[in-house]
């Protein structure tokens, strides 16, 4: 674990994760994402931006395969993922998805308790070896997530029973438990309250330290505040990407300025 | 913009006066919610009326008849060789106990002291045909008893039992041959005396079927005990069925024209009248299988196939009700499908499914078409079965069967125990209903 820490010290912030490349998403006949190529880095919080329906979730989605579970997408193009590629026939989704975890729009703890939210995923991938490893493994994860000093007293109370930013914050531990190498986050924040989404931002935030994040959000202050490079997604094509900064200052294409300046949405 | 200036200028209203148009929608409304409130007033009363009539009909079966006798088990007739061999004592029939029970008789009417003109033989016709039978049954059980006095106590046959009730009156028994007014005079004097009196029946609800010729000993029992068989065929055949095809059809299956088809028929099956699994029982279970007729095997499937349909619309009902944000968040962690289902959407579909197949089994219970093809109407099980394979293959009854069975009897004292049946159905038919709606309130999960 340290040599690859140091290895990847040495390469520096600009180690690409995820590399797509013209990448096209057909839902039946509507053809959802056109054309998009992009590289992700790592331990960096991207932020996926635009207007609704221009296909930002649906390409996160595509990052985990998770249009797989919808029978008439299709979705052609090569996404790798450390250079391999994660449509090949050979890639079982499942073991995909313990390595790429992800975090929804709407808080969804399952209906158990706090710990066995947590616990889920290490069980079902056979991370821990005894009832002490598991538990490790369930207060790292929900200290990552921000909520242990919340829940550590009332670990088995279940998981519905948290307001919505906690939920959020467990739903994050439940990702992060399984120890994936990138986070996906569909608009995490956009069914919290103000307090909630400072909270979950402050968290994305540390969680760059140990993933490359993809963030999809409505909110361009949000874009702004978390991330350090950004991709403006607009009717199914990737209008524009870089850095968060210059996105937001100076923007190549009129389509991405007029968006953030609030002409276009 | 000129046009606007010359509109009428609204006329000023008063919130405090109703206008014609609110007085229109208000009237409507309060006549729609009279004809709710005198719709579900006639549901009641007539839910009432039914209840009503089927217990006043059906509560005389819970009451039977029963004569008080001391029997002489007089060791001459019952064991002429003497030496107590079972083999021997069963070589009686029933006829060499008859006289034993008019002896009975004829002693407790001279002990009372009772003045009659009937012959003892005459007497015995107030006893129920069963009474004999009862006698020997409790010789053979008891062969060391032979010698000895014992006290019984004899159903009072069904002319009897009707008088006590009031079902029969001397007016009434003109042309009958089983009863004359001078066995009601007797029967009156062993009332007065107390040895003859009505009293709560309990071989109603677990004794056998009876012959035509002695209502007064029929019982629901053995073909509870047949319906509980083909429940249990039911329960282990359509709930694993019905809900693994539903979990396969709502969460693995392609959505194609295959599925579409599949869907249309299995919603198309619920609606199939119960008759024709019936006949398709008859057809395949018993002319092509060659099971044996009338028996619960073949009832419980024939059952299988007509819930089938009902336990799998209300599970994919309850499995399509799991919001799919449980799924996603059972994939997103790297759950496979199958573990998806399995840990987190079937738990929570659980009393959904549990609620259904309650319903279906209730419906099951009560079904009586289907029967009628396969044999289990009209056969007589005098014996209940002794082991689950005997219940499961041996012929028997089931109790909407049975009910139809005392119905279609011309003697009135099985109508009264047809409605004391459907009283047994209904308790069964409540008390699975009950249980489906606690359980669906009590693990009901809302989001």
């Amino acid at each position: 674990m340290n040599d690859k820490n140091i290895m990847e010290s040495h390469m520096g912030t600009t180690a690409i994760k995820i590399s797509a490349r013209d990448v096209q998403v057909y839902y039946g006949d509507n053809h959802a994402i056109k054309d998009v190529s992009i590289d992700i880095e790592d331990k960096t919080v991207t932020a996926f931006i635009g207007p609704s329906g221009c296909g930002k979730s649906t390409f996160l989605r595509c990052l985990n395969r998770m249009n797989d579970t919808i029978d008439i997408c299709k979705v052609t193009g090569s996404i790798r993922i450390d250079d391999e590629d994660i449509y090949d026939r050979r890639v079982d989704p499942v073991q995909l998805r313990a390595k790429v975890g992800m975090v929804f729009q709407k808080p969804n703890p399952f209906p158990k308790s706090i710990y066995d939210n947590v616990a889920y995923g290490p069980r079902i991938h056979g991370l821990a070896q005894n009832k002490a490893d598991l538990d490790e493994i369930v207060e790292r994860a929900l200290r990552r997530g921000a909520i242990w000093n919340e829940v550590k007293d009332r670990l088995q109370s279940p998981g519905t029973g948290l307001s919505g930013g906690q939920q959020q914050r467990l739903c994050i531990a439940r990702a992060v438990a399984t120890e994936p190498e990138v986070l996906l986050m569909d608009e995490p924040c956009s069914a919290l309250d103000p307090i909630a989404t400072a909270q979950v931002e402050e968290l994305i935030d540390e969680l760059r330290q140990s993933f490359s994040v993809v963030i999809v959000t409505h909110s361009m202050q949000q874009a702004a505040r978390v991330s350090q490079k950004t991709a403006f997604f607009h009717l199914g094509n990737m209008v524009e990407y870089g850095e968060t900064g210059q996105i937001f200052t100076t923007p190549q294409d009129p389509r991405t300025e007029s968006y953030i300046t609030g002409r276009i949405g | 913009m000129t046009d606007a200036i010359q509109k009428p200028e609204k006329k000023k209203s008063s919130l405090l006066q109703l206008d014609a148009r609110t007085r229109t929608r208000n009237a409507a409304e309060t006549r729609f919610k009279a004809y709710g409130m005198i719709a579900i007033a006639f549901g009641l009363l007539m839910l009432s009326i039914l209840v009503f009539n089927i217990v006043t009909r059906g509560a005389g079966a819970y009451q039977q008849t029963f004569v008080a006798l001391e029997v002489e088990l007089l060791a001459g007739k019952l064991d002429k060789k003497g030496n107590r061999d079972l083999d021997d004592i069963k070589k009686v029939s029933t006829f060499g106990y008859t006289p034993l029970l008019s002896n009975a008789l004829e002693a407790k009417v001279i002990e009372l002291g009772i003045e009659t003109d009937l012959k003892a033989k005459k007497m015995v016709g107030i006893l129920s045909k069963s009474a004999a039978a009862q006698v020997r049954d409790y010789v053979l059980n008891n062969p060391n008893k032979i010698g000895e006095t014992i006290g019984f106590e004899f159903l009072a046959s069904s002319r009897v039992d009707g008088y006590l009730k009031g079902r029969v009156n001397r007016d009434s028994i003109g042309n009958d041959k089983n009863i004359s007014p001078a066995q009601l005079d007797l029967v009156d004097a062993l009332k007065a005396e107390g040895s003859l009196a009505k009293r709560f029946n309990m071989s109603f609800i677990t004794g056998s079927d009876a012959s035509d010729a002695r209502p007064e000993a029929a019982g629901m029992g053995t073909s509870m005990i047949g319906s509980f068989f083909m429940m249990l065929v039911v329960l282990v055949l359509a709930l694993p069925i019905g809900v693994a095809a539903s979990i396969y059809l709502e969460e693995f299956a392609p959505k194609n024209w295959i599925t579409d088809i599949i869907e249309v028929n299995i919603s198309n099956l619920a609606a199939v009248p119960s008759i024709v699994f019936g006949i398709l029982g008859l057809a395949v279970f018993i002319n092509y299988m060659h099971l044996p007729n009338s028996a619960p095997l073949v009832g419980g499937l024939v059952l299988t196939l007509m819930t089938l349909p009902t336990i799998i619309i209300s599970t994919r009902a309850s499995l399509k009700a799991v919001p799919p944000s449980i799924r996603d968040a059972a994939l997103g962690v790297g759950a496979s499908k199958m573990q998806s289902v399995f840990h987190h959407v079937l738990p929570l579909a659980a009393p959904g499914i549990l609620t259904g197949t309650i319903i279906g089994l209730a419906q099951a219970l009560g079904e009586t078409a289907p029967l009628l093809l396969i044999g289990m109407v009209g056969f007589i099980a005098s014996n209940p079965p002794d082991s689950i394979a005997t219940g499961l293959l041996s012929p028997n009854s089931a109790m909407p069967a049975q009910i139809y069975e005392w119905a279609k009897r011309a003697d009135p004292a099985f109508y009264e125990r047809a409605w004391g049946g459907i009283i047994i159905l209904l308790v069964f038919l409540v008390t699975m209903n009950t249980i489906a709606v606690i359980l669906r309130r009590r693990f009901e999960r809302r989001w």
